[in-house]
């Protein structure tokens, strides 16, 4: 289980972390955790984004002389520390104890708490209860494309990721059963 | 409105006028003061000797090793680390009752080549007590506070230090250029300002000290230290032609020119309102530097000892800067090469301004509102501990703004 970084905003629907590693964030729909006490609570990632460390510089081009991206960052080794990679996670559930919960924790994350990204066998533990995605369903912002790559990312950790999609599919078609357009799309976007 | 733009505007106009009647005769100046130093330059020791017998009533350049040779910039070394330190201060506040200053250095070190790499940074740090002053060891009561213009010289002294701490950890194999900003010699300290002793522990026990030991450090390694100067306002050099163009030999200004008007009857005012920055940037192309010269400040000849700055000029894109360093770097060739080459390198990396000078400014920056969060901070501590903090009515008004 690898630390990737440290919250630092935190509410009981959502928390927000700074990569360790400049863009280098969890990939988009993974399942990530963070301890709150003894909770472990859990994100899926939402949203990343790379920007100036502080809001009053913005980052210019300059690679016209370069050969390479990566010559950009060799010219002017500063901007590795003037940079910052951020992400987001929508929390889906907790653990306390050894119970698995899929809806929200009672209490935030902590700030500075770390964050993991969840091995396989976490996830496939965690998605074993379909719970959690009436909690993607009703996600503000681009809902069905993080749905969609939630479930592509949990179908990695299963011993069949057909049958899981397939069952994930039919759970979908229950929660947005008055949205055939978003269920067509979602579906879709997870079709193998 | 606090400040009436209507009423500034017209005056603004005039001001334009006037200084675009002054261009043609600006001009003249500079035709004249480039003509000389060319003609000068044929025959540099015998300016030399004028130089060493006059005596001006403003600063001349020594020269070294000419006047209007150009050097190309040599080849940067493949791996090489710049470092530079910026400061910037909270100055203590007559308004409140808790005397204390703050200095904040912002240090950035930037490792260019094979392994690059950046470390960026800053030191506060909260001065008070018998710190707020500087006391005269030879006894009686005088003391001198560090405030204002004497604070200025403190985070002088600071900044270097900073560098030095920085310098001592670099790895010695790597060529290393330290950039100061500003200029090496601490003006703030000249005249009859401050007693002796405020220049003793400022001067000598402070900023000289530092500089012995980065040129301890220089002995075995490529390390060089050296300031930035954008947009000089100088005329060290061009000073230097005023002394040709004197018809007295030696020149000597009060014996001869004393009760004349500047700009009228005296003949080195033939090139006068012209300043070293516009004769380099007509003679320089972009990234060359004018010859090594030596300052001639009376108080850096007087105090600084084996660190007597050097100067040379360099033609960037935007502007001609000044590039000050120690002797003990001017007199080694490669060390004058490497800051040329570095600080060339530098300007181009940062736009026309040296990168790690504008991050290590970064990193001292104190904001407005730093400040106030700073004052707000001494005061909650204060109260915390039970005791009383007072501050002006003067201080109140400005905070409360009624109407």
């Amino acid at each position: 289980m690898s630390k990737i970084g440290e919250i630092i905003e935190a509410s009981t629907s959502e928390f927000m972390a700074q990569c360790y590693e400049l863009h280098q964030p969890p990939p988009f729909g993974s399942l990530v955790k963070a301890r709150e006490g003894e909770i472990e609570i859990y994100g899926v990632v939402c949203d990343a984004a790379t920007t100036s460390i502080e809001p009053g510089r913005h980052p210019i081009a300059r690679g016209r002389e370069e050969a390479e991206e990566e010559d950009v960052f060799r010219s002017s080794p500063q901007l590795a520390k003037l940079l910052r990679t951020d992400f987001s996670a929508l929390i889906v559930g907790h653990k306390e104890g050894q119970k698995l919960y899929h809806y929200l924790p009672p209490r935030p994350a902590r700030i500075h708490s770390f964050v993991y990204v969840c091995d396989a066998e976490e996830v496939e533990k965690f998605s074993q209860s379909f719970d959690f995605l009436s909690i993607l369903v009703a996600a503000k912002g681009q809902a069905d494309e993080l749905i969609a790559a939630s479930l592509r990312h949990a179908a990695q950790a299963q011993p069949d990721p057909r049958r899981f999609l397939v069952i994930a599919g039919k759970e979908l078609a229950v929660l947005l059963g008055a949205e055939p357009n978003r269920l067509n799309t979602i579906l879709r976007r997870i079709r193998r | 409105m606090p400040l009436d733009l209507a009423q500034v505007v017209s005056q603004i106009k005039g001001l334009a006028a006037r200084l675009k009647a002054g261009q043609r005769e600006r001009e003249q100046h500079l035709e004249l003061a480039l003509g000389t130093l060319r003609s000068q330059a044929a025959d540099i020791q015998s300016l030399r000797s004028k130089i060493a017998a006059s005596k001006t009533t403003w600063l001349v350049a020594g020269l070294t090793q000419g006047l209007d040779q150009q050097y190309e910039a040599p080849p940067r070394p493949q791996d090489f680390t710049v470092l530079a330190t910026d400061g910037s201060h909270i100055d203590v506040d007559r308004h409140s009752s808790v005397p204390c200053y703050l200095i904040n250095i912002g240090t950035a070190v930037l490792h260019y080549g094979e392994k690059a790499d950046a470390s960026l940074f800053s030191e506060p740090a909260v001065f008070s007590g018998d710190e707020l002053v500087i006391l005269d060891p030879v006894g009686g009561n005088r003391v001198e506070l560090i405030e204002g213009a004497l604070l200025g010289v403190k985070r002088s002294v600071e900044e270097c230090a900073a560098v030095a701490r920085t310098a001592n950890e670099l790895p010695p194999e790597r060529p290393a250029l330290a950039l100061l900003d500003g200029s090496l010699i601490l003006w703030g300290l000249t005249g009859q300002r401050f007693p002796e002793f405020v220049r003793e522990a400022l001067l000598e026990q402070g900023f000289l000290k530092v500089l012995d030991s980065l040129k301890g450090l220089s002995q075995d390694r490529n390390f060089a230290l050296a300031s930035y100067i954008s947009f000089p306002r100088s005329a060290d050099v061009v000073n230097a032609l005023r002394v040709a163009l004197c018809p007295y030999d030696p020149a000597d200004c009060d014996r001869h020119c004393s009760g004349k008007r500047p700009a009228a009857g005296r003949e080195c005012d033939a090139v006068a309102g012209i300043q070293d920055r516009d004769l380099f940037r007509m003679l320089l192309g972009f990234g060359e530097r004018s010859p090594v010269f030596i300052s001639g400040s009376p108080f850096m000849k007087k105090y600084y000892r084996e660190h007597e700055i050097h100067f040379f000029y360099l033609k960037l894109e935007e502007e001609v800067a000044r590039v000050e360093m120690p002797r003990w770097v001017a007199e080694r060739e490669e060390l004058v090469d490497l800051v040329h080459a570095l600080v060339l390198d530098q300007c181009r990396r940062g736009h026309g301004y040296p990168v790690a000078l504008m991050e290590a400014h970064e990193k001292a920056v104190v904001t407005n509102a730093d400040r106030e969060r700073f004052w707000e901070l001494v005061e909650i501590a204060l109260f915390e501990d039970g005791l009383e903090v007072r501050s002006s009515g003067k201080r109140m008004s400005k905070r409360l703004r009624w109407i």
